[in-house]
């Protein structure tokens, strides 16, 4: 994890973000101020429970309905992201990975199929080698037959990473992609979804509580804090003014 | 592009196996009887009662007592659309032989009918009669021993002062009806055959060495053999000659209440049917709903991973047809076998059964399932439509 430096001087902006929040329960909003990647760096929602970490990566991943705020600003991949925009234009399996916090997978397809699901969706073929590698590098090369019933809740978790991995997105989203995980085998696994996300040239913004150990130790947060304003409460995040981290 | 779509489906139907095998029991639950019932309708319906319907001789309408009818009245009534054949008849007490003869058999029977007929005539599926030749009916073939080919001799009798006069003819048989159409003892044969036999017997200038040769026709006959063209015409037709100041009487005198009999079933079983089919519908279409809300989690993923809203809907469409099919295929592998056993328990005549089903009837079925497949899916199309992406994020 070197190579430090500021997002705003990156010619490939891969995320551009301002002034983006929902009301998540009456009263209380999650709003991104302002968030900017470029292609291969990394930045770390860190918040305690609660404060709408996830709801961040929803929003980011223009799944969550919007609550209208002024100079709002909604970029993946030089796309204009709006509630009418087609997630096939910004978030195709080469712009945008997700790995789910639940590791959802599709319990009636194996877990090779459960991998290559979001490239065949979009009507595209997967890089056979480039998916060999991904399954081998997370150790699932035996287990590709098997269903997602049939796995442990760590192996769906890195089938889940594998999945948004495959289409070599411009963009990862990692929803506490290591909670399920041994503890024996986080560090593991976070050195593989660096490791993979640089060979894919992803940037990422991982949500995690849990990332003060490990390989995200020393990634850049995003600045949060709460704010209550004529009583409406809102959970903030933002990276004006800070760094984010450039995978090697 | 409904290939991955279309994949989904059935995989989760096959992985859902035991759900996808109770609704397509249930499915044969309705389709079974309904069935059945439709196979008991045809097997009654259309080869009984089928039969007595569609039987021409059921259309006939015989004249009673003799009348003077002049070819006007055959023009006119042979122009009338509910008229589907008519030939001109003699006095009724001429219309018989005393007597018909296979000498190669040397068999003999008395007293034969004699029936005109003509081209169009409704019984005979053949070649038309012609002077001297004619059809016989299966009952006269088997007393004579004569089939199509062979030559019977005539013989037509009359007294002239107290002596008896035989005059004869041969006749080559050149058909023989089949008894379901004719039971009886019958000569078809052409009008100008019959009206040699009239004239024999009412004017003595006729004598056994010229009663055969062609003379000038009558300026009127006194009967006519007339079939309506179908058994709805009949009443009509009656209707028409009662007009007229003539005496007729249908030779089914039970046809109205047959058509109404079929009528009036087909009537009953339309309603079974769309009741049936109604309750099937609201039934798959509550449980193509129950499949979205078990599956909801996964069609808001397959959102979230970029598929389009009208990709994800054609997976309750597939899942609805396929279940369909399912069930009409197992439905026929239920009751054909016990088609059969009934139609084994109920005694029939050769060639009809009590219960058949057609494969008109089975395609029919399948079609009336496709669309009940479609339109039942609507409900689960709308509730697909209204999964969103973030549902994914969001669940437990």
């Amino acid at each position: 994890m070197g190579g430090l430096r500021l997002s705003s001087d990156a010619p490939d902006t891969v995320l551009s973000i301002r002034n983006l929040g929902i009301e998540r329960a009456p009263g209380f909003f999650v709003v991104i101020e302002e968030l900017e990647l470029s292609a291969g760096e990394t930045i770390v929602l860190d918040a305690v429970s609660g404060a709408g970490k996830s709801t961040a990566l929803g929003l980011i991943a223009g799944a969550l309905p919007l609550t209208d705020l002024p100079d709002m600003l909604h970029l993946i991949g030089g796309v204009t992201v709006t509630p009418d925009t087609p997630r096939a234009e910004f978030a195709g399996p080469d712009k945008l990975g997700f790995v789910l916090q639940t590791n959802t997978l599709v319990p009636y397809l194996s877990l090779q199929e459960n991998i290559e699901l979001p490239v065949r969706v979009a009507g595209q073929v997967p890089d056979a080698e480039w998916q060999d590698h991904l399954i081998r590098a997370m150790g699932l090369r035996d287990l590709t037959a098997r269903k997602p019933g049939q796995l442990s809740v760590g192996q769906r978790q890195r089938a889940s990473v594998a999945r948004a991995l495959l289409g070599q997105p411009a963009l990862l989203l990692l929803d506490e992609p290591v909670s399920a995980l041994d503890p024996a085998n986080v560090a593991e696994v976070e050195g593989l979804i660096v490791h993979l996300a640089a060979e894919a040239g992803s940037a990422v913004v991982l949500a995690s509580h849990q990332a003060q150990t490990g390989e995200f130790a020393d990634t850049p947060r995003a600045d949060h804090r709460l704010l209550d304003h004529q009583g409406q409460s809102y959970s903030i995040f933002s990276t004006a003014g800070r760094a984010a981290a450039r995978v090697a | 592009m409904v290939r991955i779509p279309a994949m989904l489906a059935l995989r989760e139907l096959r992985h859902d196996w035991q759900s996808a095998m109770c609704f397509v029991a249930a499915l044969a639950g309705v389709l079974g009887p309904l069935l059945i019932i439709l196979a008991l309708k045809n097997g009654i319906i259309g080869t009984m009662v089928g039969r007595l319907i569609e039987d021409p001789s059921n259309r006939e309408i015989l004249a009673i007592g003799a009348e003077q009818h002049d070819a006007a009245f055959f023009a006119a009534l042979g122009a009338r659309q509910d008229v589907g054949f008519i030939v001109p008849a003699t006095r009724s007490i001429n219309t018989s032989a005393n007597a018909v003869r296979h000498e190669a058999q040397r068999k003999l029977e008395r007293a034969v009918p004699l029936i005109p007929s003509a081209a169009g005539d409704p019984l005979i599926d053949g070649e038309a009669v012609a002077p001297g030749r004619v059809w016989v009916s299966d009952k006269l073939a088997q007393d004579l021993s004569v089939s199509a080919g062979d030559t019977v001799d005539m013989i037509v009798g009359r007294e002239v002062d107290g002596q008896r006069e035989n005059a004869r003819r041969d006749l080559q048989v050149i058909g023989v009806l089949p008894p379901e159409i004719w039971p009886r003892p019958a000569i078809f044969l052409s009008l100008p055959d019959l009206l040699a036999v009239e004239r024999f017997r009412d004017d003595l200038t006729s004598n056994p060495a010229n009663w055969t040769d062609p003379v000038a026709e009558p300026e009127t006959y006194a009967s006519f053999r007339l079939y309506a063209r179908s058994l709805e015409d009949i009443g009509t037709l009656s209707a028409h000659l009662a007009e007229q100041g003539l005496q007729s009487r249908p030779r089914a005198e039970n046809a109205a209440l047959l058509l109404s009999f079929r009528r009036n079933l087909n009537i009953l079983f339309t309603a079974i049917a769309a009741l049936a089919m109604f309750g099937f519908w609201a039934a798959m279409s509550a449980n193509l709903r129950g499949m979205v809300e078990r599956q909801r989690i996964i069609f808001s993923l397959f959102s979230m991973l970029t598929m389009p809203d009208r990709q994800r809907c054609v997976i309750p469409v597939v899942q609805s047809l396929a279940l369909v099919l399912g069930g009409v295929i197992a439905t026929l592998i239920i009751i054909l076998p016990f088609l059969m056993a009934i139609n084994a328990t109920f005694e029939t005549a050769p060639g009809e059964s009590v219960a058949r089903l057609y494969a008109g009837d089975v395609f029919a079925t399948l079609v009336l399932g496709a669309v009940t497949a479609v339109t039942a899916a609507i409900w689960a199309v709308f509730a697909v439509r209204n999964v969103e992406p973030q549902e994914v994020l969001t669940h437990a």
